[in-house]
This record gives C-alpha cells, structure tokens and sequence, in this order.
C-alpha cells in the first residue's frame, strides 16, 4: 500500500467539541484539503476519553458534514395540508423572505400574546450548541416560563424525575458514582460509565478504570445489554418496578439491619424537621423555617439556628410544639418503610429474595459507615457505594417515587457528595484563574440547594400552583415538570378549557427538534401541534418537519459551528464531572457551512433583530454571563453577530489567557477538591421527606375542584403527591392482562442519540453488525415458546391500537416478560434516506392519555403493554 | 412473501448473498463467499474442467487414445486455466503465482499444470508417446491436477468441513468418472462399439465408487465436527436444499443409476451414455457447488 | 527489532465501535469494509446469561495461514511482526482470504471501488479526497496494517509507537476506555507483555495455530 500525499496541499488538525450526542466530548479533526476527514479525541483534554479517545458515533460525526442531504436553503411548505404520509411539497425559498415571515408572524403575535409561541430545544444541541440560551431567548420575546417548550432529542422519555430530584439533592442536572473511589455501584435503568449519559466518556474512562480496579458493579435492568452486559452482575427486573427493590433495600437498611450514617441523617437531610399530624412541617411562626428539636438543650430550635449543633437533631421522639404534637418526620419514615419486606419487592419486581438480600448485605457492608478518608489534606466521610439511575427507570408514571426510592440507600448511608458515593455534576463551577464566570449554589428556603444555573425549570423554591395556565404546558398547575408533559397530552384541549388556557399555541420556533416521532402517540402530536405554524432549523426535513412543518432553515453541523460558549455554562450537565480538572471546549468551524446553512445562533439574533427584542435578548446574555466589564457588554443597539459576542465574553470568562485558549479551542483548569466534595461544606439539607408534595397536592386539589376538572375520569393519581417514597405500579402495568401479556420497553443504544444518528451512513452500517440496534429483542425461551425465531418479523400492538413492527432477535439476557427497542428507528422521512426504515420505532406505542404521565414530575410510562404477533 | 425478502430485512440488512446477517458474522458458523459466491463463481467451473480434462487425459492414456488426450489437455489448461486466472483480480500478475510452491499450494498446482502443459503437449505430438515412463509421469501428474482443487480446499485450516479424510479420494475418482464418461461418449460417437461396452464394467466402478465416496465425505464431514455438521445441515436446508435434492441426489446419483442399469451387463447405447453424461456433469457440479457453498468458518466467540 | 502487538482488555471495553470508526477513517475504507470490528454474543441461559464483546481486528500471526496460502509472496509477516501485502505483487487469487481463520481480509475490487456512503447520491469530498490520499490497488487484497504508516513516520520522528499519539494505531488512540494498549512483544518489560502475564492474556482461537500477535485479557 502506498501513501500518496501528492496533490495534498493542506493537512491539519482543527481542535473542536463533538456535537453528535449532548456530551461534548473533547474532538479534534483532521482536514485535507479543505475537508474534513476524520475526528479523534483530544489527548491533551481530560474532556472525554482516555487521551485521544472518543466514542464511535463521536468519531462518525464527520458524516453530518457531507451528508449530501443536507437541506441547503430555507424550505417553504406549498401544501397546507398537514399531517404523516402528506407531500409538503416544499419549495426552496431565500432567507432573506424566509426571516421576514418569521419576524412577521412573531411580531403579529407578540402584539396579542407571546405566549402563543412555542420554541423547541433538543439535547443534542447541549454540546452542539449554546445550550440554555433559547430558555432566555424565548423570554426575550415576553415569553413567561418553561410551559412554552416542547421537546425533541431525549424527548419526555428523559429526565423529568431525574433533573428535580438531581436538583434538589445535588444541585445538578445527573448524577454518577464516584468512580475513583467507590467500590460498590448499583445502576437501575442506567447506563452511566458504559456509554450513556451525561459525560458518557468521561465517564466511561472512569469507570474502565474503577472495573480495572475491582469494583463490584450490579445493574438493575430488564435487559443484559449496555449496562447490564458489562456489569458484575446483570438484575433482571421488570420496567417500573426499581422502587420496589429500592424500598426493600431502605427497609432493610433502616429497620432490619439498623446501620445508618445517623450524623448525616441529623445533619443533611430534612429528617429531623418536625411535621405535624398532616404530615406539614412545623414553622417558626416569625421566620417560616422548619424547626428541629435540640436533644440536648431539649427544645425546638429552626433548622438553621448556630446554636443547634448536628448531632442534636434528634431523629426520634414525640414533641410539643405550640399545644400539636409533632415529630421528626423520620419517624413516620422508618415507620411507613416497615410495608416493604423483600419477599414483597421480589414478587413485584421479579428480582429472587436471595438477590435483593445481598444486595442489601452488600450495600451496608460496602458503605463502611462512620469511615473516613484524607484527600488533598483533607479528610472526608467515606462512604464506597453508589446507586445512580436515569432513563430507565425515572421514565414510569410513577417516576418521581422511582428516584426517590433508589436515591434513598444512598442518603442512608451518607453517601452523597462524599467520597466514593454518588455526585451530582458539579455544583459550583470555579472560575478560570485569571477570569471571571464563576457560579455557586445557595441554600434556599428550608435548607434546600438552589442550583446556580439550572435548565428551563429551577427545582427550587417550588410556586404553588395556580389559575389561570399560561401556556400550553400548563406548568403553573404541574409546577414540578423540568419540561412539560401536556403539549403531548391527548386530553389536552381539555386540560386547557378547564384551566382557562387562552394562549393557544399559534407558532412553534425550534431547533431540529423531532417531537412528532420522539414522545409518544405520533397522532396525538400531529394532532396537538398541526394548527401551528411550525418553523425548524435543521441539517435535514426529519419526520416532524415532514409532518407538520411549515418552514425549514439550513443549520450547520458543528462541524461548521463557530461556537465559543458551548460548554461555559454547561458545567452541571456536561462538564468534568468527580474530582476531574475543570474543563470548557469551544466549537470551532473545521470547515465551511454547506450551501446556505447558517448557525443558529445568528438566526436568532437576526430574528430578533427584526422582531425588536434584541436589545432584551443583549441584556439577558449579559446577564446570563454576568459580564460587568461596560466595555465588553452588548450595550443598546447594537447588532453583533455570536462571534463577535464571543469576541467580547471570551476576555470576560478567560480573562489574561483568552487569545491562547481561543487558539486552542480549550481550556482546562484545577478543580478544588472541596468543590467536588462538597456536601459537608455547603449548609443544605436534602429534602428526602418530600413534604413539597403536600403543599402541590393541595394546591392542585383546590384547582381541579373549582374549576371541575374531573381527576377522577382522567384516573389523576394524587396519591403519588405524598412526602413518602411509596410503591405505586406504574399504568402500563396496569394494562397488563392475558391478551397483552408484555411490557415494551426502549433503551439507549451506545451508537445512537435520539435519532439524527440514524441518518449516519457509518452508524448505520455498524448498527447491522450489532445484533440488537436495529431488531425488536425477546427472550430466547420466551420466543421460542411463542414459536418465533431470530428473522422473524413481528408486530407489536398496544391496546390503543397502535402498532409498529421490526423484526426478532433473541436474547438470554432478558426478561422474558419484556420486549426491547433500541432508540427512535422507524423512521420515515424523505429527507433522509439512510435513515428512513431502519429499527422499529418504540415512541409512537406509548399512549398519550394524561394517566400515563407521572402526576407529579411529568414524567412519561415509557413501558408499555402490548401484544406480538407474526406478520 | 418469503422471510428474506421482506421489505423490513431488506432495508435493514440489505442482501449479500451471504445468507447470514451482519451481526452473526463470525458469531455463527460463516459461510466462505470468496471461493462462491460473485466471481468466485469462476473458481468453481475452473476446478471443475481442470480436473475432468486430466480425468479424461488419464482415461485416455490406458485406451491410447490421442483424440480424448487432446481434448483432456485443452479442457484443462483452456477451459480449467483460462478460467482460473479470469478469476484473479490481477491476471496478468499470474505468472507470479509460481514464486511460493514451498507453502502454497496453488503455487505448487502452478507447477504441476505446467509440467502437465509441457509434457502432455510433447506426449501428443510425439508418436512413441505411450511409452511407460511418459505413461507413469502423466498419470502423476494427472492424479494431482484432479486432486488439485480439492487439495487446495482440504489444506485450509480455518474450513474445518473441507478437511475430511474423504476429500481426496472423492475429487480423484470424481475427476475420473466424469472423464472416463466423456471418453466413454467420444468412442460412441466415434462407433467403437466393442470399446463402448467394454468400458462400462469400468462406468459401474466408477459410479459405485463415485457414490460411496460421497457418502463417506458427507459421513466424515458430519462426524469431523460441529463445524462440519453445521456444513452438511446448510446443504440439506434453505437454499442449497433445491441444488442438493436435484443436482446431488437427482442428477449425479438417482439418474446415473437409472442409466447404468439400464445399460447393465454392457448394453451399452450412445444417446443413454451421452445422457449419463450430461446427467453426471450436471451432477457433478453440484456437488462441487454445494460442497464450495456450504463451507463455514469456525465461530470466533466462544459460547460454551 | 520489535515484535509489534496488542493487548485489548474486554473488561474495558464497553462495545461503542470507536475503533471501527476510527479505522475506516484512518484509511477511509469504503462502506462495508471493516479493518477493525466488534463482534457481540452471548453465553449462558437467562437469568446468568452473560454478554461478550470482542473487538477483532487482524492478528498479525507469526505463523499466519495467509502468509501460507499466498502464491506469490505478496503477503509476508515483517521482521517487527506485522503482516503485511505488497500490493504489486498480489495477484488477487483471494487463498489469503479464503485461509484466515478470522477472516480479517477483503477483496478490494470495482464493486467495493465504486461503493458509495449515500448510495446513488455519488461520493462524497471526504471519499474523493480518501482515494487520493490512500489508493487501494484494484483486484489486490486489504487488511488492517497495524496503521504502519503511522508507526514508521513516528519513529522516523523519533516517538514510541504504543506511547506517542502519532506513532499508534489509530484504533488504540480512538479507544476511550483505553482498552487497546500497543507494544512490542519481544520487550519482557514491555507494558503489553506485563498485561498479559498479569492478566493471563489470550489469544482468539489458538486451536488454529497461527500465533496471533493479538492478546485478550478479562
């Protein structure tokens, strides 16, 4: 072989951030010639990877550059008549009009009520893009609050439960064990250090590197596969049934075995606030804290009063307080756990007795409670163990008691935020030395953290719900949803008759968002967001954009993105997550736009512009990156484009080294130990008793009762709005009976990101060489019971009748009541042909009516039951 | 609508011709294509006349027979070797295929075609040519260029279902049934009838020997082990059930036993012999074919 | 001289293709050839089933059946171990492809030439620019080359393949579990040859005898 490097007058490397899944590992590409042709890690960058590692869709990226399906101008929909299996019949129009309808119709709504405008953000876009900026953007335009968005990518499958309770323990968007010093991690529903999650390959760099070293890891999982397929031991459990084993586990941690960290239950969590009868704190009636009883001065005192030392919070007992009689409501805690004996989680979970009781051995002996270890000079609790989850098992109707529940062990045994057990994301982000972005958490009313930057949606403090909604999400009535589920609600026209909802959505403003195919029952969105005027900004038509869209603009890839802040305030969702060095990538351009895509980013300036709300647009991102500096802000008029207002907050985040760190499309710094370890250090109480939830109640009771909103018809559960994490069957197990006897259920494949990576030739192609990306996956013994084989083509029915079909591949590592779906395939459209009829769609099984969503969190039952049966 | 052709696998697993899906490649027993499947094809009918032109020059020799010499020799290097380097992807590099006889063992077949080349060709122009010594040195030579196909199959390690002990018999008494049976023919229509029927003891030998090899290379492949099980199942399954049932069953035992029969005792008539033929060349290519075609690779993963 | 080889430790790898990805675009393969691949399976009845995953790529075997099989000497095993296909001299009879147990090769001819990433959507700059910067010769058989431009141009720049970025194979750069470690089996101290008497390395199917260069550890 020879190589030939005549004709080749151009060969470097272009340091960037992969922008193919929400990570934003640390990329650099090669380009020849102008063209870009391959992408590896960075070695110098922790970002990512061991050295120059990086994942293979990472690594695949370089196809969203030369995908010659790229759409290249704005498209125009000629055919008004909307809806899946309708010609659009696009016509290919200049931006110049284009801009002009969008700024047109905003305006003509903005007069009326901004708040009829929807705006779409989708995960990919966090590394692939500034992440938090359509939030404030839409805020820009009058807009109120997270009610307004409608998600793509992960879509409602992901993180509604997850990110409030991720915010309101950790301060952070996910959480991961601490994979340097654990020894012992129990993943339910999550593939966390085996290629999924937030910082998916730092993460998995760690946890290579934690296996090396002997950790035991146990996944909880209805499948053997990512997580489970690398685990120590593989747990197969029924979807939405992780809470029961969780509170098995509590149980016996509580009042079996009876080994708690009792300092950290006095001192960190909210277990020694008295409540009362109704189970609602008792208040300092002048300053509205929550008091504790001091066992050693023998009286209440608030929660935070300096005289009240840690170890006197008492945990139990029965008090006065004001004539009531009241106690720490760990007491009604340890009481209410007592229900769940492991011979009963074994039964509903179908994990065996002798499983769930070394776990618990286990967990306990792991914790190794009341030891400590010195770091840095500094000494820490040491607490080895780690229980973490995500999509998996958060995505049930009942998902705000499922992470409740598994977050549970953890604060037992006081293994949160300590070393070896389970870290959010950074909580505080340290300036760069020199510079000047610098974020930290507070703590907020009732010794409750308060994120320093968070998502859409702060977790806390918490509004009472309230009359009218606002908006189409109707957020101030479910005031806990990160996003809301009710855009995608069937029975939505009724939510919003009753709740006196008047901004009836006119126009949805997104970005590549592909919400019609990625929540659930893809008539129901048609449905729910046809009647608006839907534009998208996009690499290609994807199928939302195929179904409904009314104009499509050309975005770039990242590949072609001049991007400086993708990751500045990204800190809690994508950056070094454990005691990792500090690290912030930028995006930048490797090769020129195609056609006449332009960056998002300058859309929305430009649309602003034209819409007469840039000045407010400037302010906010000021703002956002507390520029103080006169001289480096946007003032009043002025119209830059997002490099150029890279240019001036660049010198305000990096300060001294700017030039340097533009050059290297990076920049890495010290993390402080303490700012990892953190939970010690920063005076907040995790609100494990989540008595929030009986304040919700009320407030939601009272609304549905005035405004006859029938809770009952529409199978409303208030009973998960109790402060006790509780075992509720999640609704698609309700379904089950004879004739759909099996829970559907979908999972993160490591080759693809929601479904953008289905249009990649090179994942396309490795995705037939795995043996489940692409098929629909059964049991072995179950299959063959029911006579089906591997190449069989089947279909899957649910009892709304919905059906989709794929074809089988038989698995041992499976539960044999379950049947497994990769991802978002079964694709259809047009605008992207590498995609188009790969892999079996699972979103559009998943019935939209309000009971299948969690009551609380808004999470959405992604189980589901069904039949099979052969084509 | 057939499994495979369902618009689902089709999309997602585009056909190769492989009959196996991307993701049981190597995890299941994988077919070998190269030698099959697309111009591999070549490989097949290239084995196939090498080995029946020298079957038909070594049946000639002990007739004496100048014309089934010369036929023999021009099926082999003609057809059989013109065929083999249209196969090659660099043909004009063939030359370079003689620099390996040491390891190789096509390299050692270019040899033996060579030698077979020269010396057969200087056996049919000279007029002593039936001599001992040239008779002794051509029959070797033939012997080995029958085996050649076959030989080069059984070597391969990583084809556990070509390394049966009853590869080599059964290529050798293949090669010379078919070219006995040609021979058999040309003298029909030559109207040697005395020779016609004399030579039909030797058509029953062969074919019994023919049949019994089969039946011990399909044996012996299916006790050597799974791998050759897993060979042997593919060929009485799927697709290759058609090829085996007509071709193997059909064409090269039940119908050749049909007309030898017929002509037991030496009642021999040209246009059964002639049918025979096409019969047992047909046949024959079957068996070849579904031997090429059913060979699988051990899997790489160790499921056990 | 060296004797280059692999380590690849199973228990680190999590199945993410990187390796894959990576090599068809160090020597921008064409669809549907593979240089490095993982293959997936699985062992055992439910519920104590268990997942494998095998990143396979060419062994480099020192007693390779290719190097055996090949008719011309096109391909030969290097002094430093590396199985190697001098293009010039292959004829494309494929009896390499035919022999490897672990069927690491490819018979580059104009079908596989002309493939397309979009199909019927023509090549892309990205392949126009691969034919130029890494010609394959038509009718010649390809396999993985344990990235031996990389390694020479390195050590002409005086770096350690296995240690420096620039003189690895790509594949071993692109893990991000560090999964692949690169060395020299004839160095004792090597860290290779310590993984794999620490961890008692295997090779895949040494029942065929070929000696491959390619250790698994678990």
């Amino acid at each position: 072989m020879t190589y030939k490097t005549d004709e080749i007058w151009e060969d470097k490397w272009v340091n960037t951030t992969c922008g193919v899944c929400y990570c934003g590992c640390a990329a650099k590409v090669r380009v020849v010639n102008g063209v870009p042709v391959k992408v590896e890690g960075i070695n110098d960058s922790t970002m990512g990877g061991t050295g120059a590692g990086l994942c293979g869709k990472g690594s695949a990226g370089l196809m969203y550059y030369h995908d010659p399906n790229r759409i290249k101008k704005p498209l125009l929909r000629t055919n008004p008549e909307k809806g899946i299996g309708v010609d659009p019949k696009w016509k290919e129009i200049e931006w110049d009009e284009a801009l002009d309808i969008i700024s047109t119709k905003m305006k003509k709504i903005m007069e009326d009520d901004p708040n009829k405008i929807l705006f779409t953000n989708q995960t990919m876009r966090a590394s692939d893009g500034p992440h938090n900026h359509p939030y404030f953007y839409a805020q820009a335009f009058g807009v109120k609050n997270n009610g307004n968005f409608i998600i793509g990518g992960g879509s409602l499958h992901c993180g509604n439960a997850c990110h409030m309770l991720g915010g309101l323990i950790h301060g952070a968007w996910s959480i991961a064990p601490d994979w340097r010093y654990t020894k012992y991690v129990l993943k339910w529903g999550s593939s966390k250090g085996t290629g999924s999650g937030h910082s998916a390959m730092t993460n998995a760099r760690l946890r290579a590197d934690a296996v090396r070293r002997g950790i035991k890891e146990v996944v909880f999982d209805p499948m053997g596969n990512f997580a489970g397929g690398k685990a120590t031991e593989w747990v197969g459990i029924l979807p939405g049934t992780d809470t029961a084993v969780g509170l098995a586990i509590a149980n016996y941690i509580c009042n079996i075995r009876g080994e708690m960290d009792i300092l950290y239950l006095k001192a960190k969590t909210n277990f020694p606030y008295l409540i009362k009868d109704d189970g609602t704190y008792i208040r300092n009636k002048e300053t509205d804290n929550p008091v504790i009883f001091d066992s050693r001065e023998g009286k209440v005192k608030d929660y935070n009063d300096e005289t009240l030392a840690w170890e006197d919070c008492a945990l139990e007992g029965e008090y006065e307080y004001d004539g009531e009689k009241v106690t720490p409501c760990f007491v009604p805690f340890k009481e209410h756990l007592k229900q769940y004996t492991i011979e009963w989680a074994s039964e509903v979970s179908t994990v065996p007795v002798g499983t769930i009781l070394q776990v618990c051995k286990d967990w306990v002996d792991n914790a190794q409670i009341g030891s400590t270890i010195t770091l840095e000079g500094k000494t820490y609790p040491y607490r080895p163990v780690s229980s973490v989850t995500f999509r998996g098992s958060q995505g049930h109707s009942n998902g705000i008691h499922q992470v409740a529940a598994i977050d549970l062990m953890s604060q037992l045994v006081g293994a949160e935020d300590v070393p070896g057990g389970t870290l959010g994301w950074p909580a505080i982000r340290r300036a760069y030395p020199g510079g000047n972005y610098e974020q930290t958490c507070t703590a907020g009313k009732d010794g409750v953290i308060v994120p320093s930057v968070f998502y859409s949606h702060d977790p806390w403090p918490v509004h009472a719900p309230s009359l009218p909604a606002t908006n189409m999400g109707c957020v101030d009535i479910w005031t806990h949803c990160t996003l809301s589920h009710i855009p995608y609600v069937d029975e939505i026209d009724y939510i919003h008759e009753k709740f006196g909802m008047k901004s009836k959505p006119e126009m949805i403003f997104g970005i590549s968002a592909n919400f019609v195919i990625s929540n659930s029952d893809w008539d129901t969105a048609v449905k729910n967001f046809k009647d608006c005027f839907v534009v998208q900004m996009g690499l290609w038509v994807n199928e939302t954009d195929q179904a409904i869209g009314d104009l499509i603009l050309p975005d770039v890839s990242y590949l072609e993105k001049d991007c400086w802040s993708s990751e500045i305030d990204a800190f809690f969702f994508s950056g070094s997550p454990s005691h990792e060095d500090w690290y912030v990538h930028m995006q930048q351009p490797v090769a020129k736009p195609i056609g006449e895509s332009r960056f998002f980013m300058d859309v929305y300036i430009d649309v602003a512009n034209r819409c007469g709300v840039l000045d407010k647009f400037n302010a906010k991102l000021n703002d956002y990156y507390g520029v103080e500096d006169p001289e480096l802000q946007i003032k009043p008029g002025e119209v830059l484009t997002w490099k150029e207002i890279g240019e001036r907050f660049l010198k305000w985040v990096y300060g001294k080294d700017t030039d340097k760190i533009q050059k290297q499309g990076y920049a890495t710094w010290h993390k402080p130990i303490e700012d990892v370890y953190w939970r010690w250090d920063i005076d907040t109480r995790c609100p494990v008793y989540m008595e929030y939830l009986l304040h919700d109640r009320r407030g939601m009771e009272g609304i549905f009762e005035q405004t006859g909103f029938d809770a009952e018809g529409l199978e409303f559960d208030f009973n998960q709005f109790t402060p006790l994490p509780s075992w509720f069957w999640p609704e698609s197990h309700k379904d089950l009976d004879d004739e759909f006897d099996l829970l559907a259920f979908s999972y993160r494949d490591i080759l693809h990101t929601n479904n953008t990576t289905f249009q990649n030739p090179y994942i396309d192609e490795i995705s037939k060489m795995c043996p489940y990306t692409f098929t629909i996956t059964l049991n072995t013994t179950m299959a063959e019971e029911r006579d089906l084989k591997d190449g069989d083509i089947i279909w899957i029915e649910t009892k709304a009748g919905v059906k989709e079909n794929g074809i089988v591949k038989t698995m041992e590592a499976q539960s044999p009541k379950v049947i497994g779906i990769a991802g978002q395939g079964g694709l259809w459209a047009d605008g992207r042909p590498i995609a188009k009829g790969k892999g079996a769609n699972f979103c559009k099984l998943l019935p939209s009516k309000l009971k299948y969503f969690d009551p609380v969190a808004g999470n959405m039952e992604t189980a589901v039951a069904v039949k099979i049966y052969k084509d | 609508m057939s499994k495979d052709n369902h618009e689902l696998i089709q999309t997602m697993f585009p056909p190769d011709g492989s009959g196996v899906k991307p993701y049981e490649w190597m995890i299941n027993p994988t077919r070998q294509r190269q030698w099959i499947d697309k111009q591999g094809i070549f490989l097949w009918l290239a084995f196939f006349f090498t080995e029946i032109g020298a079957g038909l020059y070594f049946v000639s020799m002990f007739y004496e027979y100048k014309a089934g010499l010369v036929l023999g020799w021009l099926i082999a290097l003609f057809l059989g070797g013109l065929i083999h380097v249209a196969y090659l992807g660099n043909p004009l590099r063939a030359w370079r295929m003689i620099m390996r006889p040491n390891t190789s063992e096509l390299s050692r077949g270019i040899w033996v075609i060579g030698a077979f080349a020269a010396l057969g060709f200087l056996q049919m122009v000279t007029s002593g040519g039936f001599n001992i010594v040239f008779n002794v040195i051509m029959a070797i030579l033939c012997l080995i260029i029958i085996s050649h196909g076959f030989t080069t199959m059984n070597v391969i390690r990583a084809l556990p279902a070509w390394s049966s002990n009853m590869v080599l018999p059964f290529s050798i008494v293949s090669g010379v049934w078919v070219g006995q049976q040609i021979l058999q023919l040309m003298f029909a229509i030559t109207g040697s009838a005395d020779l016609v029927s004399g030579m039909e003891v030797w058509a029953e030998i062969f074919f019994f020997a023919y049949f019994l090899c089969l039946v011990l290379y399909g044996w012996g492949t299916w006790h050597a082990n799974e791998i050759g099980q897993a060979s042997i199942k593919m060929m009485v399954n799927d697709e290759l059930k058609i090829i085996t049932l007509i071709g193997v069953l059909g064409l090269a035992i039940v119908l050749p036993l049909i007309f030898t029969l017929i002509m037991w005792g030496g009642q021999t008539n040209g246009f059964v012999i002639f049918l025979r033929l096409a019969s047992i060349f047909a046949g024959d290519l079957a068996v070849r074919y579904i031997i090429m075609k059913s060979a699988v690779y051990k899997p790489l993963l160790e499921r056990n | 001289m060296p004797r280059w080889g692999m380590v690849i430790d199973v228990k680190r790898c999590i199945a993410c293709w990187g390796c894959t990805i990576a090599c068809k675009e160090e020597h921008f393969l064409p669809p549907g050839v593979f240089w490095n691949r993982v293959l997936i399976g699985e062992r055992g009845k439910y519920p104590s089933s268990s997942k494998l995953i095998y990143p396979i790529l060419c062994n480099h075997c020192s007693d390779a059946a290719c190097v055996e099989a090949c008719p011309t000497g096109a391909t030969y095993v290097r002094e430093d171990g590396i199985v190697a296909i001098d293009d010039e001299k292959c004829v494309g009879c494929r009896a390499c492809l035919v022999s490897c147990p672990y069927q690491q090769r490819t018979y580059y001819d104009k079908e596989v030439k002309d493939r397309e990433y979009f199909p019927g959507q023509g090549k892309t700059e990205m392949e126009l620019i691969g034919e130029k910067l890494y010609p394959f010769t038509l009718g010649t058989v390809i396999k993985c080359n344990f990235c031996t431009e990389r390694l020479e141009d390195g050590m002409k720049k005086g770096q350690t393949p296995g240690v420096d970025e620039d003189a690895t194979p790509a594949c071993v750069n692109m893990c991000p579990v560090d999964a692949r470690v690169f060395g020299d089996l004839d160095d004792p101290n090597s860290k290779i040859n310590r993984m794999i008497m620490e961890h008692k390395g295997k090779q895949l199917r040494p029942e065929f005898g070929t000696e491959p260069a390619v250790y698994y550890i678990d």
